[in-house]
């Protein structure tokens, strides 16, 4: 599949071609807040922006969702039965996506959808109806460490296109037939247009500023690291709140729980996060994780060594960056992860 | 503020190296631009770490109920009044803490930095006597410090501490300058209708992520309203009644004992302003009990006590 | 909490406050008739209104308890 080249002033038309027959979102800087809205021509997208506040992972995962519902009548025909919900899955043609969001993606199709048992129509039926169409970072922030988690800001997995911003056109790298359909009336891409793609991704990847080492948390031990004495210290600040979790674009827990009306009910999934107590409290009383260390100590280890060893080497976070800037009181993953692999 | 830092320092190994602490809680230079790092020092070494600068927006005094070691904390006026409020409520001994204290000068709102630049990106902010030179993508640009401070900071009206165990250095002014009773409760002024859409809006970028209820040190109930599941007063979804009764009760609940930090605008991911609910509060309180919390450590908090006196012209 | 419904925008007319004794009952039943006919003169509330079930909202004669 050749890559192609989109001219700035061709932008009106590729994005229509990305709407049709799905509704077409990008990042759009307001000021203070970077989020997803839909867009219909190029006067609506910014490409200038550093990444969205919030990470898309709410177009597949949305924060509140409605599973299932039932009816609490004997009498009804369809009382006392739970009937699930039509899954709301529209085609959406997601633009200018970060490389650390898409391959966020990859690793939450891992957990999402692992076998026959274990297949979330909610979240499988959104992604087969959505193309991404990524936009390759000529310039990292100093909070990104992308290329520290098997990532980089030209990273190619989990995008269907690519946008490179070569100055005065676009690079666009096909990279999956279902993107390779949306640009084939485009020119093809000339060798000196791939070589500055090329220069780019290197600049881009020699600028990284923030890089960690994680090879030698993978030698160690599970039990090794859950014991070090690290942790004693870096919960200590830890608020437990659910910022880290929510911006995140990796992780995924939820809550399922049933909301009643009247006689109507209904069963609904929200976010959840694990710096919670409630996380992990069992209805008995008991609480696995009752202690604000351990559960710190989960998300790091999650992250950095339990994905790892479960997911062939995976890395459960992709350098975005955005705890780092978020975290009310500076609980900074770079250094945790520095601290671990010492 | 660099003398702060080292009377800081001197203080906290000091009270580390005698046994009067066993820990002594501060901040030290965080990792982003605008936010220093709480942190716990166990050691004289350790406290070398610590700073005190325009960008120590949380409040301290979170750390402090539910410990069982002797701590030292650097807190500035409003910390001082929550130490206060917490061992009036019976979660923090006097006889366990040591409190170094900080006349202050306001903090920093790393938001309004961010909108004077233009939202470009910012990689350092450095503070220079009564100038902010911030350093970013493709610019330097120099701000006045004193628009730059957070809102509650700029109306400050209890700047030094009300409770120490020695001050860093000379008392400043109680008062920030900025009129408080002004700017407190913007929407009274509006109509219902108004106030109501102003409230929603205010509220409707909220993910529940609970920053502003974790960074509070009122907030220290083993179950909060919220983690309740017998009965659920508040559904976990992000249905915009459920949002709003969170936010609506966690005011209420801090009735009487908030002392407008500011720490919970400063955690907020999503930068809501939780405060024009709160500041209604704490100006009604103020009006009908002629109360600010925090200031004597013998006084009882209206909310939490009966006077036939109380004002009772709503009770039919 | 009757000063900060008001304040984000709630029809004041939907919180009451009253000191009622257990040996006030005839109070107790004017109060509750009272408050019974202003909350109703108020018609259907439509802020802070959680919608679960899809048939809409309760009617206000609806003795309908909402979990």
């Amino acid at each position: 599949m050749a890559n192609k080249i989109l001219a700035k002033d061709k932008l009106d038309d590729f994005i229509a071609k990305l709407g049709q027959g799905a509704e077409v979102f990008a990042p759009k800087q307001d000021g203070a807040k970077t989020t997803w809205q839909a867009v219909s021509s190029a006067d609506d997208v910014d490409f200038d922006f550093v990444n969205t506040d919030m990470s898309p992972k709410d177009f597949f995962f949305p924060q509140t969702e409605c599973m299932m519902h039932f009816k609490n009548d004997p009498g009804a025909e369809d009382g006392m039965i739970f009937q699930a919900e039509e899954v709301i899955a529209t085609p959406k043609s997601i633009l200018n996506m970060r490389p650390c969001d898409a391959k966020a993606f990859q690793i939450l199709d891992m957990i999402f959808v692992q076998d026959e048992m274990t297949d979330d129509l909610y979240w499988r039926l959104k992604r087969e109806q959505s193309l991404i169409c990524g936009l390759a970072c000529n310039e990292p922030c100093p909070t990104c460490f992308c290329s520290s988690v098997n990532c980089g800001p030209h990273h190619e997995v989990g995008q269907d296109l690519q946008l490179v911003d070569l100055g005065d056109k676009f690079l666009v790298k096909v990279l999956s037939e279902k993107g390779e359909a949306k640009v084939d009336d485009l020119p093809d891409a000339a060798d000196a247009d791939e070589a500055k793609a090329a220069e780019l991704k290197a600049s881009a990847e020699a600028a990284m500023v923030s890089k960690v080492s994680t090879d030698k948390i993978a030698e160690k031990e599970i039990l090794e690291l859950y014991e070090d004495a690290m942790w004693d210290r870096v919960y200590e600040g830890c608020l437990n709140c659910g910022t880290c979790t929510f911006v995140c674009p990796t992780c995924h827990c939820f809550d399922i729980q049933d909301e009643v009306q009247g006689d109507y009910g209904r069963r609904v999934r929200n976010w959840d996060y694990c710096m919670s107590w409630l996380f992990t409290m069992h209805g008995t009383g008991h609480n696995p994780r009752g202690t604000k260390k351990s559960r710190v100590r989960q998300r790091f280890m999650h992250k950095f060594k339990y994905i790892p060893v479960k997911r062939d080497g995976e890395i459960g976070c992709v350098g975005c960056g955005r705890c780092i800037q978020m975290c009310p009181v500076n609980i900074d993953v770079r250094q945790v992860v520095d601290q671990m692999n010492s | 503020m660099q003398q702060r830092t080292e009377k800081i320092r001197e203080m906290a190994k000091q009270l580390l190296a005698d046994g009067a602490v066993d820990v002594v809680i501060g901040y030290r230079k965080g990792t982003v631009a605008m936010r220093e790092q709480p942190f716990v020092a166990h050691t004289p070494e350790e406290a070398d770490e610590l700073v005190w600068t325009g960008f120590c927006c949380n409040n301290l005094a979170n750390l402090m109920p539910r410990r069982e070691d002797k701590v030292g904390v650097v807190a500035q006026g409003c910390v001082s009044r929550n130490i206060v409020g917490l061992i009036q409520e019976n979660q923090v001994d006097r006889d366990r803490v040591k409190v170094i204290g900080v006349p202050c000068l306001g903090m920093v709102s790393k938001r309004k930095v961010e909108a004077a630049v233009d939202f470009k990106p910012i990689f350092e902010a450095i503070e220079d006597g009564d100038k902010l030179i911030v350093k970013g993508k493709g610019f330097e640009e120099t701000l006045e410090r004193k628009q730059m401070l957070r809102d509650n900071c700029f109306t400050c009206q209890h700047r030094n501490p009300v409770i120490d165990d020695g001050l860093v250095c000379d008392k400043v002014d109680d008062a920030a300058g900025g009129d408080i009773d002004k700017m407190a409760a913007p929407w009274e002024e509006l109509e219902a209708g108004e106030r109501w859409a102003k409230f929603n809006d205010t509220f409707s970028d909220c993910i529940r992520c609970y920053a502003c209820r974790d960074a509070c040190p009122l907030c220290y109930c083993h179950v909060c309203f919220v983690d309740e599941a017998k009965p659920q007063w508040c559904g976990k979804t992000q249905d915009t009644a459920d949002v709003q009764t969170f936010h609506i009760l966690r005011a209420f609940h801090c009735a009487g004992r908030c002392t407008d930090c500011g720490a919970c605008e400063s955690a907020c991911p999503m930068d809501i302003k939780m405060r024009l609910l709160t500041s209604k509060i704490e100006k009604d309180v103020r009006a009908l009990y002629n109360y600010t919390p925090g200031m004597d450590i013998k006084a009882t908090p209206p909310m939490s006590v009966y006077r036939p006196d109380d004002p009772q012209e709503f009770i039919k | 909490m009757k000063n900060l419904l008001e304040y984000v925008g709630i029809e004041p007319g939907r919180l009451h406050f009253s000191w009622i004794s257990s040996a006030e009952a005839e109070k107790f039943q004017k109060t509750v008739m009272a408050v019974t006919d202003a909350v109703k003169a108020l018609g259907p509330a439509n802020q802070m209104i959680k919608q679960i079930s899809p048939e809409g909202a309760a009617e206000p004669d609806d003795e309908q308890e909402v979990a």
